[in-house]
């Protein structure tokens, strides 16, 4: 027999899981739906409980109402936790994301066909909730922002220090012309270039380029 | 042990045996009789989150009973505490539960057995200490997330077995001890190589 919290476990699983994914799982809408919805009709029990009482309750006089006050108290708090738990083990995933310079429009594709970089949006829908997206979007203009303060340093560049300031790169996806300090370069796919590492750090963590040798 | 913290939540669901004392109307769904009235002296198995503040919790008697009287889970019966006695290695705590220590922890919390806590003490320091010398021992093998399961560590016999027995804080200590000694030996070839 279901009892409460059993929802809510539920989604503290997915997140056990989640922890140990390099990518997003799809988000639980309907198990985050059913778990707040266990919330409000406890709340609702609460207050019909507490009705007859007019607001003049003394837990020691009716022992047993008093019980299952405090069970139901205690379900809802529970299910607080893991509601906010879930969450926060999802925005932490989504701020790790943001920092390693990945598109929102990326993580659909990686859901869809597994395979980091490859031009897998085959239309697939996002993994994340509409308000997860948000949050994606306004934390990666926060840390625009940030990063903006200082023009000469790369807060997300790479802690590796390079063996070489120039590599060989092939190019995995249409990227557009690039401006670096030797001129325009044009990115179309397939073709190969040598270019100043700094320039395309970038471009390689999100999937556009691939470094050889 | 934070509010956000996933293994504390997942402990928080195991469950301990607990006997009600005062008779409740409404609890009847706990003993899945949802419509009969939960009896004084039922004895229902309880996840720790609601065991906890019932059995805590006072119930306005003059005399200080509380809702539930709880006992110690399986998990820390005497049976297992036995085997714990005699070789703490040689028992899989995960088949006990896979949060035995978050549990112990809890249970200590509420009742005073100092023997038990000693035992329970001693289990884990003679069980960090081999767990310590395993995950030394497969430094070759293993990117960051394939250590998760204890059946792809390329150990042989006895280890695996004792390894697949980790409860969750045990694995946790594997993995940091794992990457710990790995991230050390990557940081010394580095080093000669330049």
């Amino acid at each position: 027999m279901p009892m409460y919290g059993d929802l809510g476990n539920k989604l503290v699983q997915h997140a056990k899981r989640t922890q140990n994914l390099t990518h997003l799982p799809p988000y639980q809408t309907e198990l985050v739906r059913a778990v707040t919805r266990e919330v409000r009709d406890l709340d609702k029990d609460v207050a019909s409980l507490l009705e007859p009482f007019q607001g003049s309750f003394d837990p020691s006089a009716d022992q047993a109402t008093a019980c299952t006050l405090l069970v139901n108290h205690l379900s809802m708090r529970r299910n607080k936790r893991c509601l906010l738990a879930y969450h926060r083990t999802r925005t932490d995933k989504l701020e790790e994301l943001v920092w390693n310079g990945s598109d929102v429009l990326d993580l659909a594709g990686q859901q869809a066909g597994g395979v980091n970089g490859a031009a897998a949006d085959s239309g697939a829908s996002s993994s994340l909730s509409p308000q997860e997206e948000d949050y994606f979007r306004q934390y990666g203009d926060l840390l625009a922002a940030y990063k903006g303060q200082w023009t000469d340093i790369d807060l997300t560049g790479s802690l590796e220090p390079p063996r070489d300031l120039f590599i060989d790169v092939r190019v995995l996806k249409d990227a557009g012309e690039i401006q670096t300090e030797y001129g325009a370069i044009n990115l179309t796919k397939n073709s190969q270039f040598y270019v100043r590492q700094g320039d395309v750090e970038r471009l390689i963590a999100q999937g556009y380029l691939q470094k050889l040798g | 042990m934070s509010y956000y913290d996933i293994d504390a939540i997942l402990t928080d669901a195991e469950k301990i045996p607990c006997t009600f004392q005062v008779d409740i109307p409404d609890l009847g769904y706990l003993d899945n009789t949802p419509t009969q009235p939960l009896k004084a002296g039922t004895k229902v198995n309880l996840p720790l989150w609601l065991a906890e503040m019932l059995a805590i919790a006072n119930t306005g008697d003059v005399d200080g009973k509380s809702f539930v009287a709880f006992d110690l889970p399986r998990a820390m019966g005497n049976d297992v505490v036995q085997a714990l006695k005699a070789d703490p290695r040689a028992v899989p705590l995960r088949d006990q539960s896979a949060h035995f220590y978050g549990l112990a922890t809890h249970m200590m919390e509420l009742s005073e057995e100092q023997e038990l806590a000693a035992s329970l003490r001693k289990t884990f320091v003679t069980r960090a200490s081999e767990v310590a010398l395993h995950a030394r021992k497969v430094g070759g093998v293993g990117q960051k997330g394939k250590t998760d399961e204890g059946s792809n560590l390329g150990v042989g016999g006895a280890g695996e077995e004792f390894l697949r027995g980790l409860d969750e804080w045990e694995r946790q200590l594997f993995r940091k001890a794992h990457d710990g000694a790995k991230s050390g030996k990557e940081w010394m070839d580095g080093v000669r190589k330049h």
